[in-house]
């Protein structure tokens, strides 16, 4: 017991200090799911023309700069978004639909220190209300940050689930203002 | 000998009672929701929701369609439904936790895949007898040949398909497929296997006499499972919101069908004539006519559909 313990720690603390790993990387049986929602006062085409943008994020996390490739082309554009302490943040575009006002984009870099969750992938969808209101719908696949059965309590499942969800209200509320402020309202 | 001929007639009789009067039904995974829905595939209605914990995925159907079989891979144990009553009949724990599962033709045994434990488990579900064997990292999908003597299993992390001979419970081989393989199909003749590289967007057509990929088929974005139909290969692929269509008999393309977000299991309708595929990301179970390849129908699913195996059996 002592000995199972001891190595569970030993892997946690390996990953934590292992740099993140390369796309799509060791995960669970389990994948978690989180949806969310809101409401922006624009319409479809003025909140689309900032989503689409994929090279130029609207972001919570505090971007120092930001790197991009691809031409915005799926499975092909890439952003790498430098934060603070030398973190960077990769992520590939994975889907652009216009017709159905959809984006996909996958995280390359796992890091667990920053986000509890491994595998993060987002499907933002748009769909109008009436000519002047939109709603962003905001769907991530992901895995809890331990690989393997029998996670610590840091990393299970409720944790990745919890984290997951706040940087995405996060993330759309910071859209929804960005938006509303650029259609003056 | 005149025996024989007479439960064979009864037998024949039986099977065309069943065709002809009552439908199949799907026994759908929900590993968000964490619950087994059984739909009723005649009128694409939900009969009944089974609360099954730990993460449902994996899922098989006895052949007399009277006991389903899923996994829970978080909750290390595989549940036993009555599929009539949706009663839960025996829940058996598996030491990692359990994936991937096949029924024997008999119902007797079932065979498991132990996604955090790296084995192959097979189940005497009358005595719960265990075997196991070492497969290597993240065991995912599996198929069991129609005379029930060899099974092949994909370990993921080695992108290699491993050849069992189910009675001595021995590897017999292993192949190097795509990366991260996951679903394997095997065909009602038993001659060919189909297995789904998630990261290689790509199917690998394996020769089940000389154990060899034969071809390799080129698919959408992250390929899940393979369903056979109508002559024809069914890929579903999870980032393409659509499945890969083939000709089982030349390989060559046939088309691409969209489908709903995410889709994952996928699986023939006893006549071959439809295959589903549940869409984990929208929550749903479409209908896609096997030759038309027209969506017949759309039905809602409990939350995070997986229905990882051969999830359709025939109606009681």
């Amino acid at each position: 017991m002592m000995c199972a313990k001891f190595f569970k720690k030993l892997v946690v603390a390996v990953m934590l200090l292992t740099p993140p790993c390369a796309a799509f990387a060791a995960h669970g049986a389990s994948p978690l799911k989180v949806v969310e929602e809101i409401r922006v006062d624009a319409p479809i085409e003025k909140v689309w023309a900032v989503v689409d943008d994929f090279a130029h994020p609207v972001s919570t996390y505090s971007v120092e700069r930001i790197e991009t490739s691809g031409n915005n082309v799926p499975d092909q554009a890439e952003r790498r978004l430098f934060l603070k302490d030398g973190v960077t943040i990769t992520e590939v575009l994975t889907k652009r639909d216009g017709e159905r006002f959809m984006i996909g984009v996958h995280r390359k870099t796992d890091n667990i220190q920053l986000l509890p969750a491994v595998n993060y992938t987002s499907l933002i969808t748009l769909r109008p209300v009436d000519q002047g209101h939109s709603v962003i719908e905001w769907k991530a696949r992901f895995y809890r940050g331990y690989p393997n059965n029998n996670p610590p309590p840091e990393l299970n499942d409720d944790v990745a689930v919890a984290a997951v969800k706040k940087l995405i209200i996060g993330e759309l509320a910071a859209l929804k203002n960005y938006i509303e402020k650029l259609a003056g309202r | 000998m005149r025996k024989q001929t007479l439960s064979g007639v009864i037998f024949l009789g039986s099977l065309f009672f069943s065709n002809a009067l009552l439908a199949d039904e799907a026994f759908i995974t929900a590993q968000n929701g964490q619950s087994l829905d059984i739909i009723d595939l005649s009128s694409m209605k939900k009969r009944l929701s089974v609360p099954i914990e730990g993460k449902p995925a994996g899922v098989a159907v006895s052949k007399n369609g009277r006991r389903a079989f899923v996994t829970s891979p978080e909750g290390r144990f595989i549940t036993v439904v009555d599929t009539k009553t949706g009663y839960i009949e025996q829940r058996i724990p598996v030491k990692g936790g359990p994936l991937g599962v096949v029924v024997s033709n008999t119902g007797r045994r079932l065979y498991v895949t132990d996604f955090y434990d790296d084995m192959l488990v097979e189940i005497d579900l009358k005595t719960h007898k265990e075997r196991r064997l070492a497969i290597g990292p993240k065991p995912a999908g599996l198929a069991l040949t129609p005379d029930g003597k060899m099974l092949l299993v994909a370990a993921r992390d080695d992108n290699q398909i491993v050849f069992v001979d189910a009675h001595r419970f021995r590897q017999v081989d292993r192949l190097q497929v795509g990366r991260h393989p996951y679903g394997v199909t095997i065909d009602d003749d038993g001659r060919r296997a189909y297995v789904a590289n998630v990261e290689s967007d790509t199917v690998s057509v394996i020769d089940l006499v000389s154990r060899k990929a034969r071809a390799t088929l080129h698919v959408e974005s992250h390929p899940y499972g393979v369903a056979l139909a109508s002559e024809r290969i069914f890929v579903s692929n999870q980032h393409s919101e659509s499945l890969s269509v083939f000709n089982a008999k030349d390989l060559t393309p046939v088309a691409t069908v969209k489908v709903g977000d995410y889709p994952e299991g996928i699986c023939a309708s006893l006549d071959g004539a439809t295959v589903y595929v549940a869409n984990w990301f929208s929550n749903e179970l479409w209908a896609i006519d096997a030759l038309s390849l027209k969506v017949r129908a759309k039905t809602a699913t409990s939350d995070g559909p997986r229905a990882f195996g051969l999830f359709v059996g025939p109606a009681l």
